[in-house]
């Protein structure tokens, strides 16, 4: 009997617009609204709290890393940090935000500010990331 | 903390004094980056090797974010990073060379990092508010190397490489602390304007971390300040790092790879 090998195709389960790098969690993106948000602000949040961090599958909201966002005439501007000034994922988060956002057609583009103050501690991660932590097995002190 | 201070607010003469600073920390990171990942594989351990791993990380992120502070000067951080020659480098001159052994690896986490962690304390209480905004992450990392750096300090000063790492720390320590405290004239300026603390009062943050540390082995925390040989330009003895160093900072071999 034969045995059929069925291979992923190198963008299985990633939206259309996603060409660059392949993030995990990137097939867990909701599609883009077909409707711009009554509430762009808080519609930013929603789909921050999509992005995961490449390392711990926990969002960059419930990590702790974004620190302010607001968006004017269409631009987005997102306030965020790292957990180590060495991050060696910081491009690819850099590229998550923008590509999660960029799919949105109320957003024209996005602005991202680096910043450092307060320095980020597992202070910063929410009880909701603490839990999925938890239950991934990782200790958040 | 009295009123913020930017760049553009310095007289032209804090502004040098203050570029010559941040270019002899983000040198030093830089190069004591090198040095430190040099002894992944060659380390006393497997878990001291990765420690050195993660420590070499660590200043080449802290390096990144000095060297970015040179936005504000109107400069290409990145130019900066990989056009340099070798003699334009401000470095600590203990990291011109690679590390001989394992007792100099550890001189250079005592000496030479934690000058620079001593330096960057007074850096980012000051008036200078990029310093105030990015080196307190900077200096919650070091908290882990300089926790590596005495213990290891103290298991050697008990066993038979007592008498090597102490010659090591000799080496390291007058250019070291010429370099972190030169005394001169641009260190005084950045004094006056609220950027750093007095040369003193660093010296002394120096040694309330190590000075008994380097008693127990008989070396005492005190310098002169920087020698007629110091070049003020640079902020650091004479000298400069080897060419496969600077090689390596720049990333001459992949020069044509760079992608950003």
């Amino acid at each position: 009997m034969g045995i059929t090998v069925r291979m992923p195709t190198l963008d299985a389960g990633l939206p259309a617009h996603v060409s660059i790098h392949k993030s995990g969690g990137r097939d867990l993106w909701s599609e883009p609204m077909t409707v711009p948000p009554a509430d762009p602000g808080a519609a930013v949040v929603e789909c921050l709290k999509e992005v995961l961090d490449p390392e711990i599958p926990i969002s960059l909201v419930d990590l702790g890393l974004i620190y302010g966002t607001s968006i004017e005439e269409g631009v987005v501007t997102v306030q965020l940090t790292f957990t180590a000034t060495a991050c060696p994922c910081m491009e690819f988060i850099k590229e998550d935000i923008r590509d999660r956002l960029e799919q949105e057609s109320w957003v024209s583009g996005v602005r991202l500010e680096e910043v450092w103050d307060p320095p980020w501690t597992t202070a910063r991660i929410t009880p909701q990331g603490r839990e999925r932590l938890r239950q991934l097995g990782v200790g958040a002190v | 903390m009295s009123e913020p201070l930017s760049v553009d607010a310095l007289t032209d003469s804090q502004r040098t004094a203050l570029r010559r600073l941040i270019l002899r920390l983000a040198d030093t990171k830089r190069l004591l980056g090198i040095r430190f990942s040099d002894w992944l594989l060659g380390a006393p351990s497997i878990e001291t090797g990765i420690a050195a791993s993660s420590m070499a990380q660590d200043e080449w992120g802290h390096a990144r974010l000095l060297y970015s502070m040179l936005k504000s000067f109107g400069e290409d951080p990145v130019e900066v990073e990989r056009d340099r020659a070798r003699e334009a480098y401000a470095n600590a001159p203990a990291v011109d060379h690679e590390f001989a052994d394992w007792a100099e690896v550890v001189a250079g986490m005592v000496v030479v990092d934690g000058a620079m962690t001593a330096l960057l304390a007074g850096f980012a209480e000051g008036r200078f508010e990029l310093a105030s905004n990015r080196i307190p992450k900077m200096l919650g990392e070091e908290e882990f190397h300089r926790d590596m750096g005495l213990a290891w300090l103290r298991s050697l000063a008990g066993s038979a490489g007592r008498g090597r790492v102490t010659e090591a720390i000799r080496a390291f320590l007058p250019g070291t602390l010429a370099w972190m405290a030169p005394g001169d004239d641009a260190e005084a300026e950045l004094a006056e304007a609220g950027v750093i603390p007095s040369g003193a009062e660093t010296l002394e943050r120096f040694r309330s971390v190590y000075g008994e540390a380097f008693q127990a082995l008989g070396v005492s925390i005190e310098t002169s300040g920087a020698g007629d040989d110091f070049d003020a330009a640079r902020g650091r003895g004479p000298g400069a790092p080897d060419e496969e160093t600077v090689e390596r900072a720049r990333g001459d071999r992949n020069r044509a790879l760079f992608v950003e």
